[in-house]
């Protein structure tokens, strides 16, 4: 065999055994180049083999495994495999990685579970998950009940606070969106009432779709999306951080002091938001009617006022605790379940908007057939 | 012995806040070397330096023969190649299971062959003492101790001549530090790495240190053998290394 120099290992029988030449530079970045080259050797198993470490430059633990590895595939005994003319250090580091891996079987391999094992793991976590919500929901129950009998256990403060964060804050964007809204869907009706010469009626149906659904379905989501997402993450991260331990060790119920007051404020807070969505949605209609319409302010305002329902501003206001019950009632959850690990604050907080506004649009659905059979 | 890591009068100030007043000191390669210090000295502050992830206000870092400051990205990645840092909380991606956390730098500065790259996983598993099964477990499940050991498989993957090591024993119980101590001895003495750590362990700074440098007030207020730092006048040194001799006292009482 010819002597090549750029070659990492070459194999020379001598009397009774085999012996490599380790040559050059033995380093992970040269790994490909390596496995190749002592996969290529014409190895026999049978004999004993001795690594030569004159030609050896420099050696890593990485590129010490993959001749270990191989040799050890190839079917040597661990003793069959000796060392000589190494330096001290390739020495000692070769015996390490030799001793070390002799306990290291390949880890198996990640198994990524297939179509039927994931539809059962899912629906499995969803009965869990409805099952914890239901325990959820019967803790806080319990909770209130005691709350009624001993008043005193509210906390004011904390409730006033969530409630100027959830509600207050939250009006600049509830402003805009309904506006919007009411005069995107004044301008859509405008359009085909113009063709027949109804354009009246466009105030008979912005009052009616703002006040009744589309008011309160937009404020659930905004909601579900700012103070939901914002009870998860900061239940959650004081999960994360013991504080919730901390707080059941003082004495004190973590619902009480952290659900029931973020519960109380978003079912106060929500409906009002939804009334101040509903004259938002309104003007954005007025806005369109008079500048497109040719309808003036003053008929605007007798026609709604002819037109509009008062039940339908109930109605569109009633939903709005339930949708807040809801929203609250998943994000504190979603927050208390959350493990000891920062990561599943962030799934926490993305599960708890998109079930909050599941739950609001399904509500809503229920609510448009309990009424139609009701008949209001 | 050639020097691995040279600082050479550092100064850092965030805002009017003058964290270091010209620090030096070199590391040689094959060093065991632990920096301490009071909390808010700028230890941790200074380990970030020397890594190239915050850059001081004044001064040179010279790393593996690179000055930091002159360094370009690319001359930044190939330095980052040799050396290793093992965060304090281990920092391993928590979405990646224990044996793709430590597949990452293989994958992405290597060209190990696919199918080689799960037996590596494994041996260097082995190498920090855990049993190949731990790479099937996600980071969650795994104790403070198995985290840092992970962590260190992840810095060593790319064979790092110098290891950075922030605070290794922290959150560990006492025997867990010990064993975690021992194993990067072993590790250094086996491989010929150079170790540069901040701790605050006075049982590591006896055990396995072979020299101390000690920070206060911005400046390096002593340099050497953990014995002659020990030794010195300095009150906050003398009150850092009695605290372990009171503990003794109550004890025995």
């Amino acid at each position: 065999m010819e002597p090549s120099v750029s070659s990492p290992i070459q194999l020379a029988s001598e009397a009774s055994v085999d012996v490599l030449y380790l040559q050059g530079s033995w380093r992970l970045d040269r790994a490909s180049t390596i496995a190749d080259a002592v996969a290529a050797l014409p190895l026999r198993p049978d004999r004993a083999c001795v690594l030569d470490g004159s030609r050896l430059q420099e050696l890593d633990t990485a590129a010490g495994f993959l001749l270990f590895h191989h040799l050890d595939e190839a079917g040597y005994a661990a003793a069959a495999i000796g060392t000589r003319r190494m330096n001290e250090h390739h020495a000692r580091l070769l015996r390490l990685v030799h001793e070390r891996m002799r306990c290291a079987p390949v880890p198996a391999p990640l198994s990524s579970p297939n179509a039927v094992q994931r539809i059962g793991k899912a629906t499995l976590r969803m009965l869990r998950d409805l099952a914890e919500h239901n325990g959820f929901v019967g803790q806080v129950a319990l909770e209130l009940a005691a709350l009624l009998k001993r008043p005193g256990l509210f906390r004011p403060k904390e409730t006033v606070s969530q409630f100027e964060s959830a509600t207050v804050d939250a009006i600049p964007i509830v402003v805009l969106v309904t506006f919007l809204i009411g005069v995107v869907f004044a301008y859509l009706l405008g359009v085909q009432a113009q063709r027949y010469g109804a354009t009246i009626f466009v105030v008979d149906g912005v009052g009616l779709a703002v006040c009744r659904e589309l008011s309160p379905i937009l404020v659930a989501v905004i909601v579900a999306g700012r103070s939901g997402a914002a009870f998860t993450a900061q239940i959650g991260s004081m999960k994360v951080q013991e504080e919730i331990d901390a707080i059941s060790t003082l004495g004190l119920s973590p619902i009480q002091v952290l659900v029931i007051p973020r519960l109380v404020a978003l079912a106060i807070g929500l409906p009002m938001l939804v009334f101040v969505g509903d004259v938002a949605g309104v003007a954005g209609g007025l806005l369109i009617s008079t500048a497109q319409l040719g309808i003036s302010t003053t008929a605007f305002v007798s026609r709604l006022h002819a037109t509009l329902d008062l039940s339908a501003v109930i109605i569109g206001l009633a939903k709005a605790p339930v949708f807040a019950l809801f929203i609250a009632m998943i994000a504190c959850r979603m927050g208390m379940s959350v493990p000891r690990d920062a990561r599943s604050v962030g799934e926490h907080t993305t599960a708890t908007v998109v079930q909050s506004v599941v739950w609001v649009i399904v509500l809503d659905a229920v609510f448009a057939v309990i009424l139609q059979a009701l008949d209001i | 012995m050639d020097t691995v890591l040279r600082v050479d009068s550092i100064v850092t100030r965030f805002g009017r806040n003058q964290v270091h007043d010209g620090v030096s000191f070199c590391v040689g390669r094959g060093e065991v070397v632990a920096l301490i210090g009071g909390s808010g000295t700028g230890k941790s502050v200074l380990l970030k330096e020397a890594i190239g992830l915050l850059r001081p206000t004044a001064g040179r870092i010279e790393l593996l023969g690179q000055d930091l400051a002159a360094a370009d990205e690319a001359q930044m990645n190939d330095l980052r190649r040799r050396f290793g840092v093992l965060f304090q909380d281990g920092a391993l991606f928590s979405s990646l299971s224990v044996a793709e956390n430590i597949a990452v730098p293989f994958r992405e500065h290597t060209r190990v062959p696919e199918p080689l790259i799960a037996p590596l996983v494994g041996f260097k598993l082995s190498l920090v003492g855990l049993t190949p099964d731990t790479g099937a477990k996600a980071p969650a499940q795994l104790s403070g101790g198995m985290r840092k050991r992970v962590a260190l498989a992840r810095a060593l993957a790319l064979e790092p001549e110098l290891l950075f090591l922030d605070e290794p024993t922290s959150g560990l119980d006492p025997i867990g530090a010990r064993a975690f101590d021992a194993l990067i001895r072993a590790l250094a003495d086996s491989l010929g790495l150079t170790v540069f750590m901040v701790t605050h362990d006075l049982d590591t700074l006896w055990s396995i240190i072979d020299r101390t440098i000690a920070l206060a007030g911005g400046k390096v207020i002593a340099d050497g053998p953990v014995g002659a730092v020990a030794a010195s006048d300095n009150p906050w040194l003398k009150d850092y290394f009695s605290a372990r001799a009171a503990h003794g006292g109550r004890d025995g009482t």
